[in-house]
């Protein structure tokens, strides 16, 4: 276990927290909370359970925004460049998190913070500049209102330097549209639970970083042994080639397995997407690889996996940026029933200009395509745009909609599950969502991700132990099963992948290079010797996994506990894929199985040490974790199963 | 001795840019790198340059620059007319 003051390597050393009410600044020891949770993620929670009032909505001043840096990040580590940003879940009332890799966190560190904690509300638009240790809050105007790629030019002249790294929100966000998120280097998403309108809403449209400083390990020597076999495992990871070219040359091929398990079409009336229109979209001469101009990588990253994109002719000739990813494929393609790549392409392009969720968009608006075609919905409600099934143009248009608040827009603006109270008609069965936060994911096929989607704390995402990758060509053996549509064991394997997930987070280690995607990337012996010689602590790797890799997900479920009432019932799937099978290719038939879920679901609870009726935390459990303080919090409220 | 660059073959994740800081301070120090990379993600430039502090790694069998470019990027040659310098 990490004893008081023992670290002593890895991380900038302090937390920076800004007061946007009265525009105070002061620093904090980061020491303190990464004893407790390693680091990144981990602490933004810890900071969210102590100090976040109950009862304190998203658009609260004393909500706070926190971004927080893995703990490796900045170091040599493979793969170690993610951010985590926290906040109250705009959604679900509870905890709020996104996860973001980039350029952004390692600069942060250079400038030496590890985490920035923001408080209050400014009342006119603001943007932070960070340059080391000079911090400044400046006016906004010259930027608010702009798109994201505006913005960051506008900033790179302001203030001459090309190195800066720019997090900010679009008009989106500013909008305090729902599913807005906060983008880093033009092209990464911090994107659920809608951390870009909570920024929006503090009037803070952009953190501005650079850093010439240095960070430290431990034992030097010993650290970076260990880097180099880790860069070498990467090399000889068969998957590597895979991933580098992930939906072009997975996708490219009709065939591929992948188009029969990982999607689902016209917002969920199936989950088998037509073979020509497969081909038409990932066609290799003329479809969506046909407009990659090249491929970049993320801070030290040994996979490279983000294509450049660049439309050179048409009516959208000059689109081009990096980031196009197989959640496009899956959300704007599929759930629209699109096919034409130059309208997927731009759609994708708009949210990273606006600032939008891309989850968000696909979830929330196939649902207003579908609306439309049962006419619960007409032209005249949408502004005269016809939303049939692959209309791309009407689909991009109504994008920009959205992040205006325009017409239609500013209904759809305060979040699908308020919009489908107004619209009435049972308009609500066909939104698609979890804890109120629309989702894009497949949960008939493949069990084990739809445990992990549903249980998820920050509502409706896979980022905390959906285990299909790993199913496919992740690390073996692993704890679980390895059918993907068999609910035996899947429990065993989520719980795994959720807490090796929170470590990355914690650490900073992106999941495709650490323990999702392939059985040499980064393994758990690396993760104990990179901490152990990088942090100068002595962690045994049973350590790491019963204690540290626990505290993450019992505080954010705490979170949720406390503050949105959210019970049992919220872990399951979406009702429409409980009722409604999977109509047509080769999983006709498929539902989610109520009594077969809820065995899973059970497994899942028991593996985490939380009562099975209610879904929440027990005493035993929390205090065999250190975590009594919080036991008594939830104790107060009456919450907590003795 | 040259150290080239294969600028189709480069992805701009800056590994070598903070092993080489790591070779001359023995920590993590991006800008006092010898090898700089700089990417604009709008417009997909990427630009190399290296500077006069690079020692060519003396101490090491091969620069750490080029042993930890996974994406075979950078070359290294002992003769001028081998490659283009950086």
């Amino acid at each position: 276990m990490i004893k008081e003051g023992s670290i002593n390597g890895c991380l900038a050393g302090k937390i920076l927290r800004i007061n946007l009410s009265n525009g105070k600044i002061r620093t904090e020891p980061t020491a303190k909370y990464a004893e407790k949770t390693l680091g990144g993620r981990g602490v933004n929670s810890l900071i969210m359970i102590n100090e976040i009032k109950v009862g304190t909505k998203w658009n609260d001043p004393k909500n706070l925004l926190c971004f927080g840096v893995g703990s490796l990040v900045g170091t040599m580590a493979p793969g170690t460049c993610r951010t985590d940003v926290s906040t109250v879940n705009v959604f679900s009332g509870g905890k709020g998190s996104a996860n973001v890799g980039g350029f952004w966190g390692s600069e942060l560190k250079y400038a030496g913070f590890d985490n920035i904690i923001i408080e209050g509300k400014s009342e006119n638009p603001i943007y932070l500049y960070i340059n080391d240790s000079d911090i400044e809050i400046r006016d906004a105007n010259l930027i608010w209102g702009k798109t994201i790629f505006e913005t960051e030019n506008i900033l790179h002249q302001e203030l001459s330097d090309r190195e800066i790294k720019i997090a900010s929100i679009g008009p989106a966000g500013e909008n305090r549209v729902r599913g807005s998120a906060v983008i880093i280097d033009t092209a990464k998403a911090a994107g659920g639970s809608g951390v870009g309108c909570v920024m929006g809403d503090k009037k803070l449209k952009a953190i501005v970083v650079r850093g010439h400083g240095k960070i430290n390990v431990a034992e030097p020597k010993r650290f970076m042994r260990e880097v180099a076999k880790c860069y070498q495992q990467c090399k000889n990871e068969p998957n590597v080639i895979m991933m580098r070219k992930a939906p072009f040359n997975k996708y490219s091929n009709p065939d591929y397995e992948g188009w029969n398990t990982n999607m689902v079409v016209r917002n969920g009336q199936d989950d088998y997407w037509e073979r020509e229109k497969r081909i038409e979209l990932m066609n290799v001469k003329t479809g969506v690889p046909n407009i990659q101009k090249g491929t970049r990588a993320c801070y030290l990253c040994p996979i490279g996996c983000m294509p450049f994109m660049e439309i050179n002719k048409g009516k959208y000739k000059g689109t081009k940026g990096e980031g196009f990813w197989i959640n496009t494929i899956m959300g704007n393609a599929c759930r629209f029933d699109i096919s034409d790549p130059k309208e997927v392409v731009k759609s994708w392009s708009l949210a990273n200009e606006l600032g939008l969720d891309g989850d968000y968009i696909a979830a929330g608006l196939s649902w207003v395509f579908e609306l439309y075609e049962k006419g619960i919905i007409t032209k005249k409600d949408t502004d005269g745009l016809k939303l049939n099934w692959g209309n791309g143009d009407a689909l991009n248009k109504l994008i920009k909609k959205l992040a205006y608040r325009e017409g239609i827009g500013d209904l759809l603006a305060d979040g699908m599950v308020e919009a489908a109270k107004k619209i009435g008609h049972n308009s609500e069965y066909y939104l698609i969502q979890v804890k109120k936060q629309p989702s894009i994911e497949p949960f008939r096929i493949p069990k084990g991700w739809s445990l992990a989607v549903s249980t998820s704390p920050v509502a409706g995402r896979h980022l905390r132990g959906a285990t299909m990758g790993s199913n496919t060509c992740g690390p073996r053996p692993r704890p679980g099963n390895f059918n993907v549509i068999d609910y035996h064991n899947q429990a065993k394997g989520v719980v795994w992948q959720g807490k090796t997930k929170e470590l990355e987070d914690n650490l900073g280690i992106c999941n495709y290079v650490g323990t999702w995607t392939g059985a040499n990337f980064l393994t758990l012996d690396n993760f104990v010797e990179l901490i152990n010689s990088g942090m100068g602590i002595t962690l045994t790797k049973e350590e790491l996994m019963d204690h540290y890799a626990s505290i993450g997900i019992n505080l954010e479920k705490a979170f949720n506990v406390l503050h949105s009432n959210i019970s049992r019932e919220d872990d399951l799937p979406p009702k429409r894929f409980r009722e409604e099978k999977v109509k047509s290719g080769p999983y006709k038939g498929s539902k989610v199985e109520g009594t077969k879920y809820n065995k899973m679901l059970d497994e899942y609870y028991e593996l985490c040490g939380w009562d099975k009726k209610t879904g929440r935390q027990t005493r035993t459990g929390l205090e065999q974790l250190g975590l009594k303080k919080i036991a008594d919090k939830i104790s107060k409220y009456d919450k907590l199963v003795m | 001795m040259y150290i080239t660059i294969n600028p189709n073959l480069c992805y701009s994740c800056k590994t070598c840019q903070l092993v080489c800081s790591f070779h001359h301070t023995g920590a993590f120090w991006p800008s006092k790198s010898s090898i700089n990379v700089f990417r604009n993600p709008q417009d997909g430039i990427i630009e190399w340059s290296i500077n006069s502090t690079c020692d060519d790694c003396k101490d090491e069998d091969t620069p750490l620059c080029i042993k930890y470019c996974v994406y075979g990027a950078l070359s290294f040659f002992k003769e001028e007319k081998k490659g283009k310098k950086l």
